[in-house]
């Protein structure tokens, strides 16, 4: 038999009347948090709610990039940490998630923008992450392939050169996830929509779903891109995100030719070759807000014009597939990882906007401390909702433009 | 599908003219009862609907118009919303 009869994580049936905690998104935040409940905080009696498939959003249509080099002190440490855990966790879910260190390569296309970046190459060797500025002599060693020639509109300047970065399969982290914590009793209903939340004098007392109400009296919002949605729909709490379409693709598969992941801020333009030769890449997002995930043309042109200019060799490659997912933008670009704040029990841990892959696990170890002591960690205080009311908006824009659709 | 924009000037046009303003949040508010909640609330706040919203465009690549739209961001389509009253005006 080539496939395989039994699941990997148990279908619990019905939906029980009521759980100590309930897990709004089946998606990386919400399985790694529900994982983390059960395995390390012995809080089992977990269901996490989705309103498709586990993996169906964001978790699944990224395109695989992990690294560490953030640009503040408060995220910093959170994104190496999330770095050095898809190790532990390959041996902890004994489920290849197949963590390809394979090291990142951001180009600078002007003297500014290498200045900027040894800021920000002096801010991640502060925290201890591996990362170096290069000459455009040394990227050309690095990726064979790419054209550090006066021909591009926007020649090569440098880069900086993140060794531990890499790529990591994502549809494995979901099933392996989903798997580890389906065996600590977690259940999992996919297929099951949220349509409210319960709230008696201040307090989360149950969420109502598409199959009826559960009771419980601790809830975490990760529903990812529908999660602003969610808070201000059913809650009334309105945050500071914008819901904006995001569109990647794949080529062809090709020999491999391409050894890192290679991205441009100038070209908007990320690249890498997955394990089956094709060079995924990703491009901007759409300028105005939309839960469309539709394709658009416009991006296939500026995927095959970036390309075509960093690796020549791309020219005349065909693009295969083409695929869109949501980001929840948040002005400063870093997430919002609150709890317990306007209504107790109510966690959310969403506003992760395109970073929501790499820092999905570390988010799941820190939320489910959260969840099961009801204290804030110290490493998530400063991703509190309030930071905005408070102007401690953090520095994580690549310049001095805002990612927001207002922009 | 592209994105259409109906500019009260020139017509519908291509979305790429326009720059997105953001959620309609109704008029500045008073500088007399301004707290940090409010404020934060006008300038970053947004109700993120799955469905139709109003919201502020501009025609950067025309004619310079200012204007509101109802727009369903499932679809990016133009709603019209001019017999319709259940859909609230933003606070």
């Amino acid at each position: 038999m080539f496939w395989r009869s039994k699941r990997l994580w148990r279908e619990p049936g019905s939906l029980k009347s009521s759980y100590d905690a309930v897990i709004i998104g089946g998606g990386l935040h919400g399985l790694a948090t529900a994982y983390f409940l059960a395995r390390h905080h012995g809080m089992t009696d977990i269901a996490v709610i989705e309103k498709n498939y586990i993996g169906f959003g964001g978790a699944g249509r990224n395109t695989a990039i992990v690294r560490a080099n953030q640009r503040t002190q408060e995220n910093l440490p959170l994104y190496k940490e999330a770095l050095e855990l898809w190790p532990v966790l390959t041996r902890e879910l004994d489920f290849n998630l197949m963590f390809y260190n394979c090291g990142n390569l951001n180009l600078a296309h002007s003297d500014a923008a290498i200045k900027a970046m040894r800021l920000q190459v002096a801010s991640a060797q502060y925290s201890g992450i591996d990362i170096k500025l290069v000459d455009p002599r040394e990227c050309k060693e690095l990726i064979p392939a790419l054209d550090i020639s006066d021909r591009p509109r926007y020649p090569v300047f440098g880069g900086m050169f993140h060794p531990p970065g890499g790529i990591v399969r994502h549809d494995a982290v979901v099933w392996g996830l989903a798997r580890g914590a389906s065996k600590c009793g977690v259940d999992i209903h996919q297929n099951t929509e949220v349509t409210g939340i319960a709230v008696s004098g201040g307090r989360v007392v149950g969420v109502d779903t598409g199959r009826g109400r559960i009771h419980t009296s601790r809830v975490l919002n990760s529903a990812g891109g529908y999660s602003a949605a969610i808070s201000s729909g059913m809650l009334g709490i309105r945050l500071p995100i914008s819901v904006l379409t995001i569109q990647a693709m794949v080529t062809q598969p090709l020999k491999p030719f391409l050894d890192h992941v290679v991205s441009s801020g100038m070209y908007h333009c990320y690249a890498n070759q997955t394990l089956k030769g094709e060079v995924a890449t990703g491009a901007h997002m759409d300028p105005w807000p939309n839960y469309t995930t539709q394709c658009t043309g416009h991006y296939i042109k500026h995927q095959a014009e970036a390309l075509s200019e960093l690796l020549p060799c791309l020219r005349g490659v065909k693009f295969m597939r083409h695929w869109a997912g949501l980001a929840d933008m948040t002005p400063d670009m870093a997430p919002i990882m609150d709890g317990n704040d306007h209504i107790r029990g109510y966690y959310m841990n969403c506003g992760w906007g395109y970073f929501g892959f790499k820092s999905s696990t570390v988010a799941g170890k820190y939320m489910a401390r959260f969840i099961s002591t009801g204290e804030c960690p110290d490493i998530l205080k400063p991703f509190a909702l309030n930071r905005f009311e408070q102007h401690r908006l953090m520095g994580e824009t690549a310049a001095l433009v805002s990612y927001s659709a207002d922009n | 599908m592209a994105l259409l924009i109906n500019c009260p000037v020139c017509g519908k046009r291509n979305g790429y003219e326009f720059r997105y303003g953001g959620e309609d949040k109704g008029p500045r508010p008073d500088d007399e009862s301004l707290s940090q909640a409010s404020w934060c609330d006008y300038v970053h706040n947004n109700n993120c609907v799955a469905g139709i919203q109003k919201e502020w465009w501009f025609h950067k690549d025309g004619c310079g118009a200012w204007f509101t739209i109802y727009r369903d961001t499932r679809t990016n389509l133009e709603a019209d919303t001019s017999a319709d009253t259940s859909i609230p005006e933003v606070k």
